[in-house]
């Protein structure tokens, strides 16, 4: 089942005049939940537009749940549903008729769209609200309004956009609660381009970041996080001394006060931990693996193409630092 | 006298000397003891119920989506049904209620036709009965109706159809869906023009069908007269089509819906007074040429066959200009509706 491609490209290119949006572009998204990263500028608007057949690829090719997004635009677009960043709702239109209309765009049959309707509503945590006006909706009751649109044809694959956004936590929660059941209990796929890495590792296992234009990444986050592999340690006593140790021994070190983070780079490397406390008669009184998050592993594969960035939000807010990118060929991007 | 004795009670009962205390129904409805009760005594026997818990469970759909036609259907009839029940488009009310108010008074040559006819009144019948200039009036008359009726419906309808999808970002529902951009504006089009057709043209044809039925009209005086209703009803439709054209070329530039409603009666009407304007101060009457107003009024006045107001010049360059107009309305018109996004607008 997981080994299915929802959507693979090959060779992808688009290039609006001398800017190139999306650059030689080779992915293959499996089934299951996928998240779409990227700072501003990366290219995931450009991409999703692409898969969805609204624009022209300039170069290579690509398909979506099997159908060419050169030539079966429709076909993608009738399979796939949509949720879309911004507001896409009528704020005068109640939410039933709203998400039937949405169904009927489809081709949906006015009577079964209706149906669905309420199904979807009622899925989305909407059931009782369902006939007051998106007007008066709370921002997650519109998420959800816009996910129910999404999902009233039951689609293979939902295109979420931001689903998270502007969310206060419980209907954040709510959110990516309903996403993953999507996910686990329809047995769906969804592609989630967010900025909230949070959300992402909570309803994907896969990822792909894009970087003007290019991958810079793909694959299982379980797989990806192995790169920011660390042994963490707590010292008592000798620290420094240790950290000089462990630095001449070759091992990279990261020390906040008595806490240190070794890179994991072979499996000797506790063994070579603990010779140099032994050496230096530290005390190492707690020994761990150091587990990445994805906004740990998000700033790694960032700072390996060559950025100096403190968080996420400072890489995704600020597009200036999108400078130069050639991902890494063990990340799965073309190689420096 | 021997004492009675005591009556056995069961659980619940008092006996008549019993003093009125009240504390058997205090108890059941209260609990006013020190609330020390066993508890194991009042627990109930069945199962309490819960209420309903939301359960979130996915359901999933076999059916198979209709082709092309339905969801053009959709948009056509999701546009033209708000004008008539909830659940569809939503109108104001100021809008439905002007088309109502309009829709009734274009019918009010149909209404004194009818009138002529029951009371039989010749003169009536002459100032209001189907003929070749009432028919011209009825759909290209300046005043009132193409000052205070037709324009108006038009501005208030094409207002924001195409503008709400910029401002709300409904663009997306339609484009992330198998609509292509010329099914969108097709619909959309044919929707408004079809709004407009009840009010010009239906009319049109109940005050064409009153005059054959309250007047008793045959077979000849229908052949004599068709020709001259067809010519009308085409004098009608493209009236429409130009108000229609202009009107979602100025929605499709906007955001909102005051600027493509005060844009359309401002083409209309301006251009309209301005020709007015030169051709009183300078003699000159060319200028009708860029009013779409004048313009239709020739050529309908050429094909109905009433005297033409601008006799001089050829009703070709009218229907040139007409033309030209179009075109540059709908050139803008699919070149805005080309660029609208479906990620961000």
């Amino acid at each position: 089942m997981v080994d299915e491609l929802i959507i693979k490209t090959t060779n992808l290119t688009k290039s609006y005049g001398p800017h190139v949006a999306l650059d030689d572009l080779n992915l293959a998204v499996k089934k299951g939940a996928t998240g779409l990263l990227g700072p501003n500028g990366a290219g995931k608007s450009t991409f999703l537009k692409t898969i969805l057949g609204l624009i022209q690829a300039t170069e290579g090719e690509g398909t979506v749940l099997g159908h060419d997004i050169r030539t079966e635009g429709d076909a993608i677009r009738a399979r796939i549903g949509y949720m879309p960043e911004y507001d896409a709702l009528n704020p005068d239109m109640d939410a039933i008729h709203q998400v039937r209309y949405s169904g009927e765009l489809l081709g949906m049959n006015p009577t079964i769209a209706l149906a669905r309707a309420h199904e979807s509503l009622q899925y989305v945590g909407l059931g009782e609200e369902r006939y007051r006006k998106i007007g008066t909706f709370s921002t997650g009751m519109k998420q959800a309004t816009k996910l129910a649109c999404a999902l009233i044809h039951d689609p293979e694959l939902i295109i979420a956009d931001e689903p998270s956004n502007g969310l206060d936590a419980k209907a954040r929660e709510y959110m990516i609660q309903t996403l993953t059941t999507t996910v686990k209990a329809g047995g769906r796929s969804v592609l989630m381009a967010s900025h909230l890495m949070d959300d992402v590792e909570r309803v994907c296992e896969n990822i792909v970041l894009l970087h003007k234009g290019k991958l810079a990444a793909q694959g299982a986050i379980v797989d990806l996080k192995a790169i920011d592999r660390e042994i963490e340690i707590h010292v008592w006593g000798g620290a420094t001394r240790l950290a000089e140790a462990m630095e001449a021994d070759g091992l990279a070190v990261r020390r906040e006060g008595r806490v240190m983070r070794i890179g994991h780079t072979d499996e000797d490397t506790t063994t070579r931990i603990l010779r140099c406390a032994a050496q230096t008669g530290a005390q190492i009184r707690r020994m761990h693996e150091y587990e990445a998050s994805l906004e740990d592993l998000f700033l790694v594969i960032m700072e390996n193409l060559g950025y100096e960035i403190k968080t996420s939000e400072d890489l995704l807010g600020s597009p200036a630092l999108a400078r130069k990118v050639d991902a890494p060929a063990h990340m799965g991007g073309g190689g420096a | 006298m021997t004492e009675t004795p005591p009556v056995e009670l069961g659980p619940g009962e008092y006996g008549a000397e019993a003093p009125v205390t009240g504390q058997g129904r205090m108890e059941a409805a209260w609990g006013s003891s020190e609330g020390d009760e066993d508890l194991s005594d009042t627990q109930m026997t069945q199962p309490t119920s819960t209420g309903h818990v939301f359960e979130q469970v996915y359901k999933p759909w076999q059916g198979e989506l209709n082709p092309r036609w339905m969801r053009n259907w959709a948009i056509l009839r999701h546009h033209l049904l708000g004008i008539f029940k909830k659940g569809h488009r939503p109108w104001g009310m100021p809008t439905r209620l002007f088309i109502l108010v309009v829709f009734l008074a274009s019918l009010s040559d149909a209404a004194l036709t009818l009138l002529s006819g029951l009371l039989g009144e010749a003169s009536i019948h002459q100032l209001w009965g189907v003929s070749r200039d009432n028919l011209y009036g009825h759909v290209l008359g300046f005043f009132p109706r193409n000052v205070l009726y037709y324009p108006i419906v038009a501005a208030l309808l094409v207002g924001s159809v195409i503008s709400e999808d910029r401002q709300h970002g409904t663009s997306a529902l339609y484009f992330s869906r198998p609509i292509t951009r010329f099914d969108y504006v097709g619909m959309k089009f044919i929707s408004v023009a079809l709004i407009q057709a009840i009010v010009v043209l239906l009319t049109l044809t109940l005050y064409y069908l009153a005059e054959i039925i309250s007047l008793g009209r045959g077979w000849a005086w229908i052949l004599d007269t068709f020709p001259l209703f067809l010519a009308a009803f085409l004098s009608g439709f493209l009236l429409i089509f130009t108000y229609t054209s202009i009107g979602l070329a100025l929605s499709s530039v906007s955001k909102g819906k005051f600027f493509p409603g005060i844009g359309l009666l401002a083409i209309v009407l301006g251009t309209k007074v301005l020709a007015v304007l030169v051709s009183t101060l300078f003699d000159r009457e060319i200028l009708y040429l860029l009013s779409p107003y004048d313009c239709m009024a020739h050529v309908g006045q050429t094909i109905i066959g009433t005297q033409p107001t601008y006799d001089q010049y050829s009703w070709t360059w009218s229907l040139a200009s007409l033309v030209a107009m179009n075109a540059l309305a709908l050139y803008t018109l699919s070149a805005r509706v080309s660029t609208m996004e479906v990620t961000r607008e």
